[in-house]
């Protein structure tokens, strides 16, 4: 049955490898599939949550990581009510191009965008950016944190969850939609610009 | 435990006890009735103990048999067992023996045969030669008198073999070389027999492979030649791509029943994998051509530059549409491109002018769809090849399939081509909706939309349709995303923008005298006639733009259910997974959001239009009412009765002002105008009735004065309104009372009347009646 009372569109981004569908899978089926190709295009992915007694519906959209798939990804971004940023906590160079993506963020995506980075892969030995920096990072450009290991389970569980609390408080309080949608406003209300896809044509 | 402390819980407990009693009486009774069953029962099996002895007796003796026939069973199998294995020893010593003379024979034949040029005969002794089981032959052989020439015939069979496979390969690239396809194919099917099937498949691949080069190259050549002015011209490389993709699937379809029919099925993927690194260089080559001939890097930077505001000498005008795009879209709903329009300064890097592109991003598209077209092909036939194999060898197939198809260049280019083709489609609906917003006309002197209506959606449908024929759903919903994008931020801002200059520009300060003065001077056409058609025309644009918004509600309906259609089309229903489905709808539902915000705009344009051209005139024509007298005498009430002067008067000017709107506008706009008068006039009517003292006939007369406006204003539209009535239709009510006490009645009475005033208000209300005591008043109970 398709009855919820928020949907929110989340979106993850960043380099390619750094185990966004990894997270994605984990949250949504509960699987670690290893050796998974890298993604192409995008993949979309649904999981409802029960928060409060009220059923939130996460819409995941997987984006690819690498360059060719840019204009793709960028489509996506202004829409979104959250954006996840996954960096690679054993690469270096994956860390590095955040600085890139969040030029990106800034430049499509709404500025009311729930921005979460992500340290992920907390299994791997070989760290090489330490918490404190990962969380610098996010504490300087206004960004929630978390470390996370899709292979051990560690933290994608709170990941969404607490990106869905954060929606439903801000669709609550002071982001209550603006306009009413055509079918199912009664239903289901979301935040964003306009209070974004809550209708549904068909 | 309760205490027993009253009579009452004595004989309580007495009855209990009593009952109990008796119910313990009944139950010993039951148990003592059912002791002569049990004795019966007991007798019974007393006289069934001697019986069980012999039944164990028996079983015994039994078991005792049981045991025997089975040693017995045991002993006779194991003859059968040993019976069995000789006779499997025995068949393979003939087997052996048969080998044995076949090895002479075949070590003759093929001697013959090679000399006489018979190769299939040769490899047919071979085949024979391969398939004996040459350990335990050599074995068997060791132990015979007759060992070494078996010795020698495994030698010559071996060196036979290996002079076959080199004399089969000599030909068979002699033949490939000459393109005799007969031989090749002779040759091809001599492989298998040699045990080389893995040798054949390669060089028959190399064979097709060497065939689709030199097929490539004139297709290439042959649309290079192409001239300009051809109609194929503007599609000239996703034409080349398609000639080659065709070339090979004509290949395949005529080279797969040989590999099948002489290989088996499952080898397609092998010949495939081969093919399809010959498919890369030569897309990669077409691709090329396409990049350096339609200069697609230069305009990629162009508009890359552009739409990230990293050029800052390019064309201001043009670039600023992406830049303001990203801004606002960080900055929700401001406005953007302020002043955008203005200054275009030319600089020696212009950004492309979008109907350029127009030809450029169809040939994209189509170049794209070929692909996905032919991936298509090739996945169905390779899966089709599989489907005879068990299911693990299917499995891993597939997988494998997924891997080449996947790590292909012509994958990988036509994903990039892709990147490009959205990034220019992007650009090119923004830069064509900035476009239209430039060239804004009213389309004609009947039409209540201006012309960007209907070129917005005209472009977005175009565009997204175009990336649909790409064959790419995720294409496809990048585009809609965008469009979704362009209408939410470009087209919405550029209507409010509009929107916000006002109904009539200067008008606000215009008092109704003035408007008066304005409006007899126009009927004397003394005005001054520029100024009258620059504000008309702004006054009609400011319509039209209302108008818009409203029509592009519908417009987005329309749009979507057709898109829908056109994308199952030209991506083909077939070809859709779920998640496909799943991922087009959530997308098209993106223009919820958008239809939210027209809405916003289109409510926004009428709050504008009521401040202009509402508020300031029914002001004056309301205040009137507080010049009448409204303590009438029967005489002066029979009069006022037969013409309503005031209410008249009103409906009058209404309907003036709503009938010079009607044609104007959208029904739905219409009807939230009327909606809006309606609230408009009916606070104003409070506010001067609340001005005003009445007597019984007064009220009487308001009270009919209230009931023809409310009719009129119903009639006046197709919007239920009467709830914005309801207010001043009570306090009619209210003043048309005969005399005070009657109020009770009425605010008490169960008749549904749902009271929109409060108690205090009604109190007020009633004190404006002149004949009614405010001590009565006071008394009643509300």
């Amino acid at each position: 049955m398709d009855d919820y009372k928020f949907l929110f569109k989340v979106v993850l981004v960043g380099n390619a490898g750094v185990g966004k569908t990894c997270l994605v899978r984990r949250f949504t089926q509960g699987l670690f599939p290893p050796g998974q190709g890298a993604t192409i295009g995008v993949d979309f992915m649904i999981k409802t949550v029960e928060l409060e007694n009220e059923k939130v519906k996460l819409q995941i959209w997987d984006t690819a990581g690498q360059e060719r798939f840019r204009s793709i990804t960028q489509s996506y971004y202004r829409s979104a009510h959250a954006l996840i940023l996954v960096y690679d906590i054993s690469s270096q160079p994956t860390f590095d191009c955040l600085q890139d993506w969040l030029r990106e963020i800034e430049e499509y995506a709404s500025n009311k965008v729930l921005r979460v980075l992500v340290g992920n892969k907390t299994d791997r030995e070989d760290r090489e950016i330490p918490t404190s920096v990962g969380e610098d990072f996010a504490n300087r450009h206004n960004m929630y944190f978390v470390e996370t290991s899709a292979k051990e389970a560690e933290n994608v569980e709170r990941l969404f969850m607490v990106i869905a609390s954060e929606l439903m408080e801000q669709a609550r309080s002071k982001e209550l939609p603006r306009y009413e949608t055509p079918a199912l406003s009664s239903r289901s209300t979301s935040v964003g610009d306009g209070g974004c896809c809550g209708g549904r044509f068909s | 435990m309760d205490c027993i402390d009253s009579r009452e819980k004595i004989d309580e407990l007495y009855k209990k006890l009593t009952q109990q009693e008796e119910e313990n009486d009944k139950y010993l009774e039951s148990i003592m009735a059912r002791q002569v069953n049990l004795e019966a029962k007991l007798n019974n099996i007393t006289k069934a103990l001697p019986n069980l002895q012999i039944l164990h007796n028996d079983a015994v003796k039994l078991a005792d048999m049981i045991s025997h026939t089975s040693t017995l069973a045991e002993s006779v199998s194991a003859k059968v067992r040993q019976l069995d294995i000789s006779r499997s020893r025995v068949s393979e010593c003939q087997q052996r023996v048969q080998d044995l003379q076949d090895l002479k024979l075949c070590k003759e034949g093929v001697k013959t045969a090679l000399e006489n040029e018979e190769y299939e005969k040769a490899a047919g002794h071979i085949h024979r030669f391969l398939a004996m089981d040459q350990a335990a032959l050599k074995k068997t052989a060791s132990h015979m008198s007759q060992g070494r020439s078996v010795e020698d015939c495994f030698t010559q069979l071996d060196s036979a073999t290996k002079e076959l496979r080199l004399i089969v390969a000599k030909n068979f690239e002699q033949a490939a070389a000459k393109d005799n396809a007969a031989d090749v194919e002779r040759f091809f099917k001599i492989f298998p027999l040699l045990g080389d099937k893995a040798e054949g498949l390669k060089r028959f691949s190399t064979y097709l492979a060497g065939k689709l080069t030199v097929m490539a190259q004139k297709t290439l050549k042959t649309c290079l030649d192409t001239p300009i002015h051809d109609k194929r011209a503007p599609v000239v490389y996703a034409d080349a791509l398609t000639l080659l993709f065709e070339g090979i699937a004509r290949v395949l379809e005529a080279h797969q029943p040989i590999v099948e029919t002489f290989y088996g099925p499952g080898n397609l993927l092998d010949v495939i994998e081969r093919l399809q690194q010959e498919c890369d260089k030569e897309s990669r080559k077409i691709l090329t051509e396409l990049i350096q001939r339609r200069n697609l890097d230069h305009i990629v930077r162009q508009v890359d530059d552009a739409s990230r505001g990293g050029a800052p000498m390019h064309t201001v005008a043009s670039s600023a549409s992406l830049v303001s795009m990203a801004a606002s879209a960080s900055g929700g709903q401001t406005h953007r491109r302020a002043g955008s329009t203005g200054g275009s300064v030319e600089s020696d890097r212009k950004v492309p002018d979008p109907r350029d592109l127009d030809p450029l991003l169809n040939e994209l598209s189509i170049a794209h769809s070929r692909a996905e077209l032919y991936m298509r092909f090739l996945r169905r036939r390779i899966t089709t090849d599989f489907e005879s194999g068990d299911e693990e060898q299917r499995e891993a197939g597939l997988k494998q399939m997924e891997l080449v198809l996947q790590r292909s260049d012509l994958c990988r280019l036509m994903q990039e081509l892709l990147g490009h083709y959205l990034l220019l489609e992007r650009y090119y609906m923004s830069e064509s909706v900035r476009k239209a917003m430039t060239l804004d006309t009213l389309d004609g002197e009947d039409s209540q939309t201006s012309s960007v209506l209907d070129d917005v959606f005209y472009i977005l449908r175009m565009s997204i349709r175009r990336s649909s024929q790409s064959g790419s759903m995720d294409g496809t919903c990048a585009v809609i995303n965008d469009a979704c994008t362009l209408l939410e931020i470009d087209f919405c801002s550029y209507l409010h923008r509009q929107l916000k200059k006002g109904y009539s520009s200067g008008y606000l300060d215009l008092t109704a005298q003035a408007y008066n003065m304005w409006q007899s001077s126009l009927q004397q056409g003394r005005l001054n006639t520029s100024t009258q058609s620059d504000s008309d025309s702004a006054r009609v644009m400011f319509l039209a733009h209302l108008n818009n918004a409203d029509a592009s509600l519908e417009f987005i309906k329309v749009m979507i259910r057709g898109l829908e259609e056109d994308i199952v089309t030209s991506i083909g229903a077939k070809n859709l997974t779920a998640n496909d489905q799943a991922k087009l709808s959530s997308c098209l539902s993106g223009f919820g959001s958008v239809t939210a915000s027209l809405r916003h705009v289109a409510e926004y344009g009428l709050q504008q239009l009521i401040a202009s051209a509402v508020k300031p005139r029914t002001g004056p024509w309301v205040d009137a009412f507080m010049q009448a007298n409204h303590q009438l005498t029967e005489e002066e009430f029979a009069s006022y009765e037969a013409d309503e002067p005031f209410v008249q008067n009103l409906i009058h000017n209404l309907e003036g002002l709503l009938s010079s709107f009607k044609a104007k506008l959208t029904f739905a706009n219409y009807d939230a105008l009327v909606g809006h008068v309606a609230s408009e006039i009916t606070t104003q009517m409070e506010k001067v009735i609340m001005k005003s003292c009445f007597n019984r006939l007064g009220g009487l007369a308001l009270d009919k004065e209230v009931r023809a406006l409310a009719g009129y204003l119903t009639a006046a539209t197709t919007l239920s309104i009467r709830d914005k009535l309801a207010r001043l239709t009570q306090i009619a009510t209210v003043l048309n009372l005969e005399k005070p006490s009657e109020m009770s009645d009425y605010w008490g009475s169960s008749a549904g009347h749902l009271w929109r005033l409060t108690a205090s208000e009604v109190r007020q209300i009633m004190l404006l009646r002149v004949d009614f005591k405010a001590e009565e008043i006071k008394k009643l109970k509300l």
